[in-house]
């Protein structure tokens, strides 16, 4: 079909447009504070600076080395545990399948406060053990950074590898087989080629991850430096001033993902091998020896995943005083707190998130409609502004955010727009990867159908093309409200007093020692992600984390 | 129900002409094929008079509407897809009921026309079933009642076989004619399958390379085809280019074959010595013992005989000549020859001889 300008072309614009000025436009005013002096002269000064700055060269060797061991932790906990659940049957498999559900319903944050109350300075095990006289080493630091890092990104290799192997036909390892290989050589020469794509893309993925995260830095990095913990603190210090060393290390840690990114789309991606028929073999029964080992082994990766859960509510209704919870004393004084006196952040919380998730998925299927449907210049110019955020952390969103929106005819700085905007933002790539795929699955001649009954291209979308994304519609809605109400790297950056929300508060209270108070605000934050959740289950019967 | 003529169309895709200055005329009421080989440029043609691609030279009408710069959706049409294109989330009443709901027919004649369109495709129970329910035939019928029933001024078909099985194809060739015919209403339908087109059609365009290369009745095309693309495009011909050397008497034509003086029928002016082309379909051959010799037959050996029970196909080399592919229809008798066998491959008087520039 012809694509005039009307209606396809003013869209495609209308969204490129926003996209520029939203996404690609803070981004150069970032870089060009990284490279402007005070008096606006251009200078190299700042990362000059950072060079010479061992606080800065420590901290950019940590954050890469925390990448690195986080990243090897993950997938010798992912690529075995994915093995045996594709392959091996055994009492309670089944029970995996909640894996990646508890993953994205269990923000960072929580997962963090949880550790802390376990095993931090005052922790339930840390006591108890000390109460034998055994010292754990704090976890204030790589034992704890590692450790909850590991738990937060296992799933990331799991799933990658789980679906690898599902989608392994399993003849090819009897072709192997027939050719005189023995099982051991066979599955080493031919599994291992096909799968190995798979835990490299997901580990470079879950490098960036850790280099760029924030909420668990923040709560357990205090001792040691780290980039995005750094970078924060770096802005927070700069207020009002010259920004050029938070635009400088800004652009440092763009450029180590821009460097994955880069790695991943030269070395990994032609190395991915599709296969065409992908039958994978039956997982077999183990022995009853074995079989005990496995689901020991689902059982603890399951109860280290769903502990900050359990947790959270527990220390919810303890009993406290001061920074001392009572363990075994119940209490419902945290709650009342968290829900009376001082509900305002989650009511930002739902407001924003739901603005965000509007918006965002909004933008999301319109924009996917017309880079699919409606291939023009524009909407190819599209395609790859749409990724940048991917290379960016919260943190450097933030700050490029409120660099450029604090001044000027459009100050978005210290409103609520500015909050939703980075969530959406942030987002923003996930939600249309959810929506392109969705799309590229409805044939263009449902539409065709339409307007040859009568209706007009642009009703067609609505009457047509919307009903028939309903149920990836839902889906992606929730996963944008999942993940935007937990969001804290970008929000931390942007709020201003008034505009805190739970997870920012949560952080507050555990920062200032006071664990019940936060997971009063822990407990109520679970609870408003998995509402919807259940409701789209139960209610709209949608499979959420089909892991294909 | 509207005529539809379409008057030098040219359509081009990047560099590449796939229309050709097309014309063609389809008088109200009559059922078209459009057919040919993929990439022949037919599905193209039914998108432009769909309104889907714009035509880059040239003009459309629906009678006497100029619609080449109308949008696809103030056409009046009604379209049937390959895939059925059936809205998944709406039930097989309300994808039927979507183009009257467009037109803003009122809700009790909606609930009427469209109980009867499904009436009349056979899926009157079937109303509340979503597309995802329905197996391909009867979602094929739900497309065909949903095109129909906004009484559109033409209706275009897009391979709308080709994604059922044999059986199904069938019987639904017989669902489409029948309402069709009922409703009068002007029809162009696109296939591949020259049995489909040569069962279902008024008329017949073949279409090679953006271009008809005939246009006539399932009839004229299988007896009279006008070129060797023709020929080998509906049913199978041996097509040997042969030496004529003149004419005998007003519609008879003599060649050469193997070294052999043959009489064949010729359509047209005599013509004098020159190059022409043999059309004979393998059936129009017989085959006899080799001897004794007889006028019109040619010596040879069986090749291949491949037996398909009610026909047996050979493959014959003539003496000091090309290679016939000759068919035998009915019993026993008609496949006695084997493998080896010398025989005579008789070319009747009636074989169509054409001027080899046709070809």
């Amino acid at each position: 079909m012809n694509i005039r300008w009307w209606p396809w072309g003013l869209l495609a614009a209308a969204c490129l447009a926003v996209l520029l000025f939203f996404v690609l436009y803070p981004l150069v005013v970032l870089f060009g504070n990284s490279v402007l002096d005070e008096s606006g002269a251009y200078s190299l000064a700042a990362f000059i600076a950072l060079a010479r700055d061992s606080q800065f060269v420590q901290a950019f060797q940590n954050s890469l080395l925390l990448g690195v061991v986080v990243t090897a932790c993950t997938v010798m906990v992912g690529v075995p545990f994915a093995y045996m659940v594709a392959r091996y049957e055994f009492p309670f498999k089944n029970l995996v399948a909640v894996l990646p559900i508890l993953t994205i319903v269990i923000p960072e944050i929580i997962v963090g406060q949880s550790w802390l109350l376990v095993l931090g300075n005052n922790g339930l095990v840390t006591n108890w053990l000390a109460g034998w006289g055994i010292e754990l080493p704090s976890f204030y630091g790589w034992t704890g950074l590692v450790l909850s890092m590991t738990l937060v990104y296992y799933t990331y290799i799991y799933l990658g590898v789980l679906a690898a192997l599902r989608g392994f036909d399993g003849q090819l390892e009897e072709a192997g087989l027939s050719l005189g290989t023995s099982p051991f050589v066979t599955r080493l020469r031919v599994l291992v080629p096909v799968v190995a794509p798979a835990v490299l893309v997901n580990a470079l993925v879950v490098f960036t991850l850790v280099v760029g995260n924030f909420a668990l830095s923040m709560l357990l990095a205090s001792r040691v430096p780290l980039l995005s913990v750094m970078t924060y603190n770096t802005f927070v210090s700069e207020m009002g001033g010259n920004p050029a060393l938070q635009s400088a290390m800004s652009v440092v840690s763009i450029a180590i993902v821009a460097g994955v990114l880069f790695v991943q789309k030269r070395v990994v991606e032609r190395k991915v091998y599709t296969m065409t028929q992908g039958r994978a073999p039956a997982p077999r029964r183990v022995r009853s020896g074995a079989s005990l080992l496995f689901t020991a082994t689902v059982g603890l990766v399951l109860l280290a995943s769903l502990l900050p859960l359990i947790v959270v509510f527990v220390g919810a209704f303890t009993a406290t005083s001061g920074p001392v919870m009572h363990w075994g004393s119940w209490s419902l004084d945290s709650l009342q707190r968290a829900l009376q006196a001082a509900p305002e952040p989650i009511v930002n919380s739902l407001r924003f998130a739901s603005m965000a998730t509007v918006v965002g998925v909004a933008f999301a299927v319109l924009a996917s409609y017309l880079i699919i449907k409606k291939r023009t210049l524009a909407t190819q110019a599209l395609d790859y502004v749409v990724v940048l955020p991917l290379t960016i952390s919260g943190t450097v969103l933030g700050i490029a955010l409120v660099q450029t929106f604090n001044t000027g005819w459009l100050v978005l700085a210290g409103t609520s727009t500015i909050m939703v905007l980075a969530y959406a933002v942030r987002r923003l790539p996930f939600a249309m990867r959810n929506a392109s795929s969705t799309l590229f699955n409805i044939p263009e001649s449902i539409e065709e159908a339409s307007i040859s009954l009568g209706v007009s291209p642009l009703m067609t979308f609505f009457k047509v093309v919307l009903p028939a994304m309903k149920a990836s519609l839902i889906s992606s809605a929730i996963l944008m409200w999942v993940t935007t109400i937990s969001e804290l790297s970008a929000s931390m950056v942007v709020y201003t007093g008034g505009l805190e929300t739970m997870p920012i508060t949560i952080f507050r209270q555990v920062d200032g020692g006071r664990l019940g108070l936060a997971s009063a605000y822990g407990a109520a934050l679970v609870s408003v992600i998995v509402l919807p959740i259940v409701i789209a289950i139960k209610v709209f019967r949608i499979n959420l984390f089909s892991t294909k | 129900m509207a005529a539809i003529t379409i008057d030098g169309i040219v359509k081009q895709f990047g560099g590449l002409t796939v229309l050709q200055q097309l014309s063609l005329h389809v008088p109200d009421g009559a059922f078209y094929t459009l057919l040919g080989p993929s990439g022949c440029g037919k599905t193209t043609l039914l998108r432009c008079i769909a309104g889907f691609y714009e035509p880059d030279g040239g003009r459309l009408l629906f009678d006497r509407d100029d619609v080449t710069r109308t949008p696809p959706h103030r056409r009046d049409i009604g379209m049937v897809f390959q895939d059925y294109a059936l809205f998944p989330d709406k039930t097989a009443f309300d994808n039927v009921a979507y183009g009257l709901r467009a037109r803003q027919v009122a809700r009790a004649e909606i609930a009427r026309r469209v109980a009867e369109a499904l009436d009349k495709v056979g899926l009157a129970e079937l109303a509340a079933r979503y597309p995802a329910q329905m197996s391909g035939g009867q979602r094929q019928r739900v497309a065909l009642a949903r095109a129909l029933v906004i009484r559109p001024r033409v209706l275009l078909m897009d391979e709308p076989l080709s994604n059922l099985d044999a059986k199904m194809r069938l019987q639904m060739r017989d669902v489409i004619l029948d309402l069709v015919r009922e409703a009068g209403i002007t029809t162009v339908f696109v296939t591949h399958d020259q049995e489909e087109a040569l069962a279902m059609s008024d008329r017949i365009a073949i279409m090679d390379r953006g271009r008809i290369a005939q246009l006539g009745t399932p009839e004229e095309l299988y007896g009279t085809p006008a070129n060797a693309y023709v020929a080998d495009f509906i049913g199978s011909a041996n097509l040997l280019p042969v030496p004529t050397t003149g004419a005998a008497e007003p519609g008879r034509v003599r060649y050469q074959l193997a070294g052999h003086a043959l009489e064949g029928r010729r359509d047209g002016p005599a013509p004098g010595k020159g190059q022409g082309l043999l059309i004979a379909r393998p059936e129009e051959l017989a085959l006899g013992a080799a001897a004794p010799p007889q006028p019109n037959a040619l010596p040879g050996r069986v090749l291949r005989r491949q037996y398909l029970g009610f026909k047996t196909a050979y493959r014959v080399q003539l003496h000091d000549g090309p290679e016939l592919r000759v068919e035998q229809h009915g019993g026993s008798h008609a496949s006695a020859f084997q493998v080896g066998d010398a025989v005579q491959v008789l070319i009747p008087a009636h074989s169509r001889v054409i001027a080899a520039d046709n070809a």
